[in-house]
């Protein structure tokens, strides 16, 4: 049984840090740069997130994520470094079309920033099994209902998916049409996807009354299986990143 | 029956219980638009359909959950566009509670609505993300012609934005309608909450 | 002792025109296993989740009358109060599996967290729980990848570990392959030898004969009759009622060999064999 996950089972310095820390880290990653928005602070951020990737053992792993926005990234580039309001230095020329400094400097900007976004998300995603990340979550107070709701999540949506296999073979085995003009293509849509939903949503029905005759809305306090793993050093780890991001806010009030 | 209003934050453990089929239902309509082949997104029919069922907030709740997880589990740029979704949710919630889903042409007009709203959020979040342009290579395309024409960066931005958001949110709302009225009735009184017990 | 006392129970669900119970009076004593029959729509399903508090909490619609499981009355607690006296099982294997753990252990679990149990307690119910149900060795897999017998078998242990002293089954086997009934019903079997009380929705009649001390028999919203299995069993006006005797009582009956003792026709092999026997 898949469940949706893009999580790397090893066993890495990353992998034991705690959930809470690389949101942290994550928090840092995204305001830093931006409370200190020169390409220096990009460029060790980026440094540091690199690291990270590769203390975990995951650097690989990161490519095909990373390669999704590769493409928008250059076509970024070559958009502003050709359009953008107050390009006045030209840096090179391809053919008729003229680059310029400012635009590919604002793009590269850009470029840094968003990459890193999505390396410090990596990071957590990795590393960190979604339903230890609910967990935490709930234990340092999300509601245990929204909780619930993150965890079905991960399941029900490839059971759901299994499902559209057997109804799209039926449907087609039935003559409906599923090539051809653009109309055809869309009136093809809703009885695809329509029995899909049906089953879908009546089974929600029973669910809901499986979770409540185990107690689902009870109130009070809920109690966890897991054993809750603390380590000291991640209490450090948190109040370094805090810290971080306070000691931009001053430098950058100070400057 | 008394209903209670829209905005009640009581949520039921069927209007929870939607939430992850809502977005299953979001990431089903993506994988049949991209079977077959059609130019729409058509990712937040499940959104819109909860919205229609339970009301905004379950709406907002599954637009920002499914955004939640698909950035934990295929792309983290989605949650950057967790408020996008939020604000399609909401809006749906308001204007199904205020009867725009009586019939198909009010419907129509809900599409139109919620694909500017779409627009409008998501512009400043482009802007400020990554400089305007949304990723899509017509809409980018459109964004380029009107920056090299001198047009201000927030229109041309906007305009990429809209010029792939309406169609795709009307057509995301209409199927989400089409859906809708052809449930039993058993399965909407299900999610519209806070109803009382009658003594008989 | 008296665990459930149903009184003039009435019930319609919101978008209904007709009672769906029209007024079911009964009790059930400690260690009792109640079979319950009828045809489609007579209520039985209604009866189940008003036993356990579904109905009214869940669906709201309109209630009257009133129903008292182990002292607490069900119109005036909440569900998961009642959730610790009475359990219930349904129908589908699928959806009783929460979908938010990831094994077998964790799924039973699921309710004793919401218990607030500590840890301690809650290990020692589960281990409890899945050997009871035979399905300790699958503790680590995934509920999803189980098949529909011991999904079903999955249900009744995570309802189990939640100590309830009465079970309510709604047709736990009518989405079964033969075996998987087969292993459901040695469950239902064994919880019974532990002393549950038990009330089960059942078609195969043949079970209800062999397992139940009363049968309650609605139709349309009524109770028909309420007494023991070979009674009503017996009754000439039973396949009015949807529901077809059991195999042996009617091969007595075509055959009119009625038992000796009670002059009534039999209702399982043993009854029937004992009956054919004391033809010599």
């Amino acid at each position: 049984m898949e469940t949706l996950s893009l999580y790397v089972d090893r066993d890495s310095p990353v992998h034991r840090v705690d959930p809470i820390s690389k949101l942290l880290y994550i928090l840092a990653a995204t305001a830093i740069p931006i409370i200190l928005p020169s390409l220096l602070t990009a460029a060790v951020v980026l440094a540091i997130s690199v690291a990270l990737l590769l203390l975990g053992r995951i650097f690989r792993r990161v490519i095909p994520l990373i390669s999704v926005i590769v493409f928008v990234l250059l076509t970024i580039l070559i958009i502003q470094g050709l359009f953008r309001a107050g390009n006045v230095t030209p840096l090179f020329q391809l053919g008729s079309l003229i680059f310029y400094r400012e635009g590919l400097l604002y793009a590269v900007r850009i470029s840094l920033r968003v990459i890193n976004i999505m390396l410090a998300f990596a990071i957590l995603i990795l590393t960190t099994k979604p339903s230890d990340l609910f967990e935490t979550l709930v234990r340092k107070g999300l509601s245990p209902r929204i909780g619930y709701v993150l965890s079905s999540v991960l399941q029900i949506i490839p059971q759901m998916q299994n499902t559209v296999g057997t109804i799209t073979d039926a449907q087609r085995s039935r003559g409906m049409e599923t090539e051809g003009s653009l109309a055809v293509r869309l009136r093809a849509f809703i009885p695809l996807i329509g029995p899909v939903v049906m089953s879908s949503l009546t089974q929600t029905r029973e669910r809901s009354i499986a979770l409540e005759v185990r107690g689902f809305s009870a109130k009070g306090k809920k109690s966890f299986l897991n054993e809750e793993i603390q380590e000291p050093y991640h209490r450090f780890i948190r109040w370094g990143l805090l810290l971080s991001i306070i000691l931009a806010l001053v430098w950058r009030v100070a400057a | 029956m008394k209903r209670e209003g829209m905005w009640s934050l009581k949520l039921s453990t069927a209007a929870l219980v939607l939430i992850p089929v809502a977005i299953g239902i979001n990431y089903i309509g993506k994988f049949f638009a991209e079977l077959l082949r059609l130019p729409l997104w058509l990712d937040s029919i499940g959104t819109a359909l909860a919205s229609m069922l339970a009301g905004p907030i379950v709406g907002a709740l599954s637009g920002a959950i499914n955004n939640i997880i698909y950035g934990l589990t295929v792309s983290p740029i989605s949650f950057v566009y967790a408020i996008t979704s939020v604000a399609i949710g909401l809006t749906v919630g308001i204007m199904a509670y205020k009867g725009w889903i009586s019939n198909l042409w009010k419907a129509i007009v809900m599409g139109l609505v919620v694909g500017l709203v779409a627009a409008v959020v998501s512009t400043p979040i482009n802007i400020g993300f990554w400089g305007g342009q949304t990723g899509n290579v017509w809409g980018d395309a459109l964004y380029a012609f009107l920056l090299a024409h001198n047009y201000p960066v927030w229109l041309a931005s906007f305009l990429d934005e809209i010029v792939v958001d309406i169609p795709d949110k009307v057509a995301t709302i209409v199927v989400a309608f089409a859906i809708f009225k052809g449930l039993p009735k058993g399965l909407i009184s299900l999610f519209g909450g806070g109803k009382k017990i009658e003594k008989l | 002792m008296k665990k459930i006392i149903v009184d003039n129970l009435k019930y319609r669900y919101p978008s209904a025109q007709e009672l769906a119970l029209k007024g079911i009076s009964l009790e059930i004593e400690k260690g009792q296993f109640i079979g319950v029959i009828g045809p489609n729509g007579a209520g039985k399903s209604t009866l189940c989740q008003a036993l356990v508090g579904l109905v009214p909490h869940f669906y709201h619609g309109a209630y009257g009358g009133s129903v008292v499981v182990d002292g607490l009355e069900v119109l005036k607690s909440e569900i998961s109060a009642l959730a610790l006296k009475v359990g219930l099982v349904f129908q589908n294997p699928f959806t009783q599996v929460t979908g938010a753990k990831l094994t077998v252990y964790d799924e039973v679990a699921f309710g004793l967290e919401n218990m607030g149990l500590d840890r301690a307690e809650m290990i020692e119910r589960i281990d409890r729980a899945l050997t009871l149900l035979d399905i300790y060795r699958y503790k680590d897999r995934n509920p999803f990848d189980l098949s529909g017998g011991q999904m079903q078998r999955l249900a009744i242990a995570s309802i189990i570990a939640m100590k309830p002293q009465i079970i309510v089954l709604d047709e736990p086997t009518s989405q079964l392959d033969p075996q998987g009934s087969e292993e459901v019903f040695k469950a239902v079997d064994k919880l019974k030898s532990e002393g549950m009380t038990l009330v089960m929705v059942e078609h195969k009649i043949e079970k209800i004969a062999e397992y139940a001390d009363k049968v309650a028999l609605l139709s349309g919203g009524e109770l028909v009759d309420f007494d023991r299995p070979i009674r009503v069993f017996s009754r000439p006006d039973l396949e009015r009622y949807g529901v077809a005797a059991p195999v042996y009582t009617r091969i007595c009956r075509d055959l009119k060999i009625k038992d000796e003792k009670t002059g009534l026709y039999p209702i399982t092999l043993e009854g029937a064999v004992a009956a054919v026997g004391s033809l010599e």
